[in-house]
């Protein structure tokens, strides 16, 4: 009974949380309206497929094979009509947005990736046409690029947003840019947000502590925080070697218990080896000197 | 002499019984072999076993097999190496018990493997820090030093009834020939075979230790609540005990009944093994005690659940029946001389094997339940166990399995070995054998 009780209350509460960050999942219609500014590419295909296998083939399957997790509510097959016949902009905000259990791919995926994978999940979807991005790029709004240095005097990173207008490129002032380093999975976002200044600047200070990989390598990332989606994604990404440089051997480099059997402590290896050999040599002893015992006659 | 002879041997030919009890169980066994071939073609799906409660009735019958199998080591090596007499006419009746178990036990984790055909993998792939590659080495070597236990204090046994019982049948002449070993009671092969059992009797009792030891570690590896634990080897040791006698007891009640063995099977034997059963009970009672009075009285919030769940949870009628009904009544009862004699021993020991085979249950099944990641969005037959009508028949495949090997090892061999008998009553029979 009480078992029983927690398993409603548990339902009640996670159904809760999924309706106050989703109802319904209802994808808005000016985000339905949202289409890839660049036409899908067989490139882009190999790239979304690579992509779908990593981050979502564990729970939809693979395409078209129907083999897709036996978990509740299902994940469903994604080469189904049910996805097929929805539009660009609906596939791109669940993917984005996602619903529990599915995951928000958001800060795991750019832009640019999971149109990808929708080039890849189209590739299944009968009598589809992509929408002609040259006619619904005058309605996308603001355009912007972002580049990123690092100011090794004053220890800053240094994010230009240049905004490109029809007159040609012009700095963006006022953009609020987001500063994150990557990390095993997702992205670790560095100090507050800031807004570029007049001349379309914003300096993040580099803590210097950070570490990096065993030559001070780190990823950076910024992007242009844009929730409402009224301008295209604008994203840099780059490698300096600013970070610590760390050299942690992972885990599974020294002998461990958790290591492979070539990894194994030596201490086991002997102990296990040892083990077997002297019970077994007494074993074999024994039943070859018992079996001896045909020979003797009684004198 | 001849009346011992005849006495402990005459069970050896086919009759009308074993016909039928024999039948009985190769029927049983084919029904529940069509049980298992259902779940070679269709896999373990057709088991109530799923992703979050992965061992269930088969790793269960695991435990208590590898259990039942310890108690060779007990009565032959630990009582005999102390020199008790009193344990010779019992000491096959617990090898035979031994290999039996620990043959099938094997078996048993076959049965839980989605592709069996893969069992070498096992060993191909072995890891030395893996607690599986420990337990099938040990489980292996104790099974044979038990099987080798068993067979070398046959060979004078097989020499005497080959020269000197009339009716020993025709088809069984040339395997008691070949077991006998040309033995001659030549004070070399004495020699030797009494080194040997020496040897083997010394060896086994690590073994064994080793073999139940691990395969609580199987568990106790792992941090989940009701596995974490650091006195589960002697816990899992003294409860195999429990059960170990308990099934020798009724091995021995049923072997003094049919073969007639009222003469070497006293009352005495029964009341002894009724106080080695006390005693190996209060041993276990007390690991109990620890096992849960420890982790109760912190309640960390994970044992807080197992716990729970145990005590006035979804297991708690199987829990306390098991632990009073199966342990606590038990001891009290054969605390008393009148509760020791044959009948009500066994009895009681029925009692106590039941208790016994749940508590394994109870072990594997409600720790899995409760998995620190919370169980979502998965049917509902992925939270709450319930073992299929297939997964039933095949426990019970393993069980036919184990009577079959006690039955045949037990009516074509001597129950109770002749030889140590004569000589524990003065008599010499293989100096008569060649006279």
């Amino acid at each position: 009974m009480k078992r029983l009780f927690y398993i409603i209350l548990l339902v009640v509460i996670s159904s809760l949380r999924v309706e106050a960050q989703n109802p319904g999942w209802i994808v808005p219609d000016d985000q339905k309206a949202k289409i890839c500014l660049v036409k899908f590419t067989p490139d882009m295909l190999k790239q979304g497929e690579a992509l779908y296998m990593k981050n979502c083939q564990s729970c939809h399957g693979i395409p078209t094979k129907k083999n897709f997790a036996a978990i509740s509510p299902t994940p469903g097959d994604l080469s189904e009509p049910k996805v097929g016949t929805q539009k660009d902009g609906e596939l791109f905000f669940r993917i984005t947005t996602g619903k529990a259990p599915m995951p928000e791919f958001r800060n795991i995926l750019t832009e640019d990736e999971r149109w990808s994978v929708i080039s890849f999940l189209r590739s299944f979807h009968k009598g589809y046409f992509q929408p002609d991005p040259e006619k619904m790029a005058g309605s996308i709004g603001k355009r912007i690029k972002l580049a990123m240095t690092y100011d090794t005097v004053k220890k800053k990173i240094m994010i230009k947003a240049i905004e490109l207008t029809k007159e040609g490129p012009q700095p963006a002032k006022g953009a609020e840019i987001i500063v994150f380093v990557q990390r095993y999975f997702g992205n670790m976002q560095l100090t507050d947000t800031k807004r570029t200044s007049e001349n379309g600047f914003a300096g993040f200070d580099w803590p210097q502590d950070l570490p990096g990989d065993k030559n001070g390598n780190v990823i950076l990332g910024a992007r242009v925080n844009d929730p409402a989606g009224k301008m295209q994604e604008a994203v840099v990404k780059d490698t300096l070697a600013i970070g610590v440089p760390t050299n942690k051997p992972a885990l599974t480099d020294t002998r461990a218990m958790w290591s492979t059997r070539d990894k194994a402590p030596v201490w086991m290896i002997l102990t296990y080896t040892l083990a077997v050999i002297v019970v077994w040599y007494f074993i074999i002893f024994i039943i070859l000197s018992v079996l001896d015992m045909r020979k003797i006659k009684q004198a | 002499m001849e009346k011992i002879i005849s006495d402990l041997s005459h069970h050896i030919r086919l009759n009308k019984g074993f016909f039928l009890w024999m039948g009985f169980l190769v029927l049983a066994f084919i029904a529940c072999l069509y049980a298992y071939t259902r779940q070679l073609r269709y896999g373990l799906g057709v088991a109530g076993i799923r992703d979050y409660i992965s061992w269930g009735l088969y790793i269960s019958n695991f435990v208590f097999f590898v259990a039942s199998s310890l108690i060779g080591m007990l009565i032959s090596a630990v009582l005999g190496l102390i020199g008790m007499k009193w344990v010779h006419p019992i000491t096959r009746i617990a090898e035979t018990i031994a290999v039996a178990f620990a043959a099938v036990a094997g078996l048993v984790i076959v049965m839980d493997m989605g592709r069996p055909e893969r069992l070498a993998y096992v060993f191909i792939y072995a890891r030395f820090q893996s607690p599986i590659l420990w337990d099938v080495t040990v489980i292996t070597t104790y099974f044979v030093i038990s099987l080798l236990l068993l067979l070398l204090p046959l060979i004078p046994d097989m020499a005497v009834l080959y020269k000197r019982f009339a009716n020993l049948p025709g088809w069984l002449k040339p395997v008691y020939k070949a077991l006998s070993l040309n033995w001659t009671d030549h004070p070399e092969q004495n020699r030797i075979i009494h080194r040997s059992i020496y040897i083997l009797l010394i060896l086994i009792i690590p073994a064994a230790l080793s073999i139940h030891t691990v395969t609580s570690w199987l568990f106790a590896l792992t941090v989940r609540p009701g596995w974490d634990s650091t006195i589960f080897g002697p816990y899992f040791v003294s409860g195999a005990f429990v059960a170990g006698s308990a099934a020798v007891i009724i091995a021995m009640y049923f072997f003094r009944k049919n073969y007639k063995l009222q003469d070497y099977l006293t009352d005495l034997h029964f009341n002894n093994m009724g106080k080695v059963l006390v005693l190996v009970a209060f041993v276990y009672l007390y690991f109990n005690i620890n096992e849960y009075l420890v982790p109760g009285y912190k309640l960390k919030r994970a044992d807080a659940i197992h716990l729970g769940e145990l005590m006035s949870g979804h297991f708690a009628v199987t829990f306390w029946l098991v632990q009073v009904g199966g342990l606590l009544i038990p001891i009290i009862l054969m605390l008393f001389r009148r509760m020791r004699r044959p009948l009500p021993l066994t009895i009681i020991s029925i009692a106590v094997v039941l208790g016994a085979w749940f508590k394994r249950y109870l072990i594997v099944v409600p720790t899995m339940a409760h998995p620190y990641l919370p169980i979502q969005h998965v049917p509902d037959n992925f939270k709450v166990y319930s073992p299929t009508l297939i997964e039933i028949a095949i426990t019970l495949l393993s069980f036919t399995l184990v009577l079959i090997i006690i039955t045949l090892i037990s009516k074509f061999f001597p129950v109770i070995p002749i030889v140590e008998t004569a000589k524990d009553k003065g008599l010499d029979p293989l100096k008569s054998i060649e006279s």
